[in-house]
């Protein structure tokens, strides 16, 4: 791979960006969960910090700055103290993979007669555009689990400890479940590269010569299982309500970060919200065309570029509130039940739609 | 340049992780380090430009069989005791047959491997490997196969037998955790 000066510039442009957007969804989202929740159960939820309580992430933030960070004296120190890096490294990485946006041509650029840029230059708004990209994501997501299960374990409490059995055991379960409900997308789009997979949702197909319906996997009635089974996967992969059982706040004190305080939770805080918005991401890129606008061509200038990021922010945002929603409405499962629910429900849903898509193709209607 | 920056550092990396894991008492950490290892080879893997295999590296091993095995290593509760040695001749023949296993495969890695290794990029990505593994392979693919739903049985066979009426794999972790711990903040 041959690349220039401008390649790195255009790449750390990239990287500010996405890391900017990443790392912005943990006070954005915290302020939204519980207004969602004040919501959803009919109280007001945090309104005393600011305008609509808009300051609460900050109070909060410095409230973690300056607790005391407690290490308990039974804990392996080392692995204590890097357990909450092992959690956020996934987290902040697997949204490399992830197109955001329409590629368009950067036009040259001349301040004063100097050219500053020579134009003809495709932006491509992806981090790293592998060609095993949802591979790729499954893979950092599958680490993610070592982040808990070496919370819970160097922690030395016993509360903690079955958080992070119970994770891993979580974590292998649906990990397949997720990987088997992808693959149907998969195998329309023909290749494992996600801006593929965007590509081929763009346009849209024509229903009953009257009704144009964006060519999205959610409308494909081929999609409709997995797309329910990839979303509940997801859920369980990012530890969210009704499949959060690392931690698990009823039974289980809070699970794999009981001895957690200061900056250290703060940490393991901040992973959840950014798997949540990278899985909200992909589940976008997947089932809900990425960063496609329906019935709307998007042109390769920056403007579409501009409308398409927008449209993605748009998504992922919409499907970030499905999270909350679904948090406060549905209560935790028994573990017995979902480990049933795992492998003897979600897995053979799976494979189903698997065939049920293979068929679609072999007959040629997809 | 670059390259061979990150190719030295993540190889030492595998290298290093690799020792930690015979040479630490804590079989957690031994757990722990074996992924980072797995971690440093699906490097290799990008650095060969092979991202497919690096991914699977990736899924397979550290996301799949290590969490199992930290899984089992957590369950059991395996604490890191000092155990003397009781049994000083199987010790030191031990010894000299992974210091034998070490040099004869050193020895061959650098007769062979180092030499044999094709100049360019292979091609590794999913399609080849899959039209590989149904075309020139499907043999020793299907046998695998086989082998793997033969174990499957044999777990499942062994495991009913020893659980007899319990049901599942969540029945002892529905109970009350048996020690007293601090519950503390």
């Amino acid at each position: 791979m041959a690349f220039d000066a401008t390649d790195i510039v255009l790449s750390i442009v990239k990287i500010a960006i996405v890391l900017s957007f990443v790392l912005s969804v943990t006070p954005v989202m915290a302020w939204v969960e519980r207004r969602g929740a004040g919501m959803i159960q009919d109280r007001p939820g945090p309104n005393r910090v600011g305008p609509f309580g808009l300051l609460q992430p900050f109070a909060d933030a410095l409230k973690f700055l300056t607790k005391e960070d407690i290490i308990p004296a039974q804990a392996n120190k080392l692995l204590y103290t890097l357990a909450p890096a092992f959690g956020l490294l996934p987290a902040l990485t697997t949204i490399a993979v992830v197109p955001w946006g329409r590629p368009f041509v950067i036009p040259q650029m001349t301040i004063g007669g100097h050219v500053l840029f020579t134009g003809g230059r495709l932006f491509e708004p992806i981090i790293a555009d592998v060609n095993a990209g949802i591979l790729v994501v499954f893979a950092l997501a599958s680490l993610s689990v070592y982040g808990v299960t070496t919370a819970g374990w160097s922690s030395a409490n016993k509360y903690s400890m079955f958080g992070a059995i119970r994770s891993s055991a979580q974590m292998i379960s649906y990990e397949l479940s997720l990987a088997m409900a992808a693959l149907g997308v998969l195998l329309v789009t023909g290749s494992l590269r996600l801006s593929d997979v965007v590509w081929t949702q763009a346009g849209s197909f024509v229903l009953f010569d009257t009704i144009r319906v964006p060519a999205w996997n959610c409308f494909s009635p081929g999609m409709w299982l997995s797309m329910v089974v990839f979303i509940a996967a997801a859920f369980a992969e990012t530890n969210r309500l009704p499949f959060d059982f690392a931690e698990a706040e009823a039974e289980l004190v809070a699970g794999y970060h009981t001895e957690y305080s200061s900056m250290k939770f703060a940490l393991f805080f901040m992973s959840e919200y950014m798997s949540m918005a990278t899985m909200s991401a992909v589940i976008v890129t997947l089932f809900f065309g990425g960063w496609g606008i329906p019935w709307y061509h998007v042109p390769p200038t920056f403007l579409g570029f501009l409308l398409s990021a927008i449209a993605f922010l748009i998504k992922i945002c919409i499907m970030l509130f499905v999270f909350v929603w679904v948090r406060w409405t549905i209560p935790r499962l028994k573990y017995d039940i979902l480990m049933r629910l795992g492998w003897k429900v979600f897995l053979p849903l799976a494979i189903v739609n698997l065939v049920i898509v293979a068929g679609f193709i072999a007959k040629g209607w997809i | 340049m670059f390259e061979y920056l990150v190719f030295f550092v993540f190889a030492a990396m595998a290298i290093i992780f690799a020792l930690v894991v015979i040479l630490h008492r804590n079989p957690v950490v031994g757990a722990l380090s074996l992924v980072v290892s797995f971690f440093s080879l699906a490097v290799m893997y990008v650095l060969l430009e092979a991202p497919f295999l690096a991914a699977l590296q990736v899924i397979v091993y550290a996301g799949a069989i290590m969490v199992l095995f930290l899984f089992v290593i957590m369950l059991l509760n395996l604490q890191h005791r000092h155990e003397p040695s009781t049994r000083p001749v199987q010790q030191f023949l031990g010894y000299t047959g992974a210091a034998a296993f070490l040099i004869t495969i050193v020895y061959y890695i650098g007769k062979y491997a180092v030499y044999t290794m094709p100049a360019g990029p292979f091609h590794a990505d999913a399609r080849s490997i899959g039209l590989a593994l149904f075309q020139a392979y499907v043999f020793p693919f299907e046998m695998v196969s086989i082998l793997l739903l033969a174990a499957i049985v044999g777990a499942l066979l062994l495991s009913g037998r020893a659980i007899g009426h319990r049901t599942g794999i969540g029945t002892e972790t529905t109970e009350e955790p048996a020690g007293k711990a601090e519950v503390s903040r």
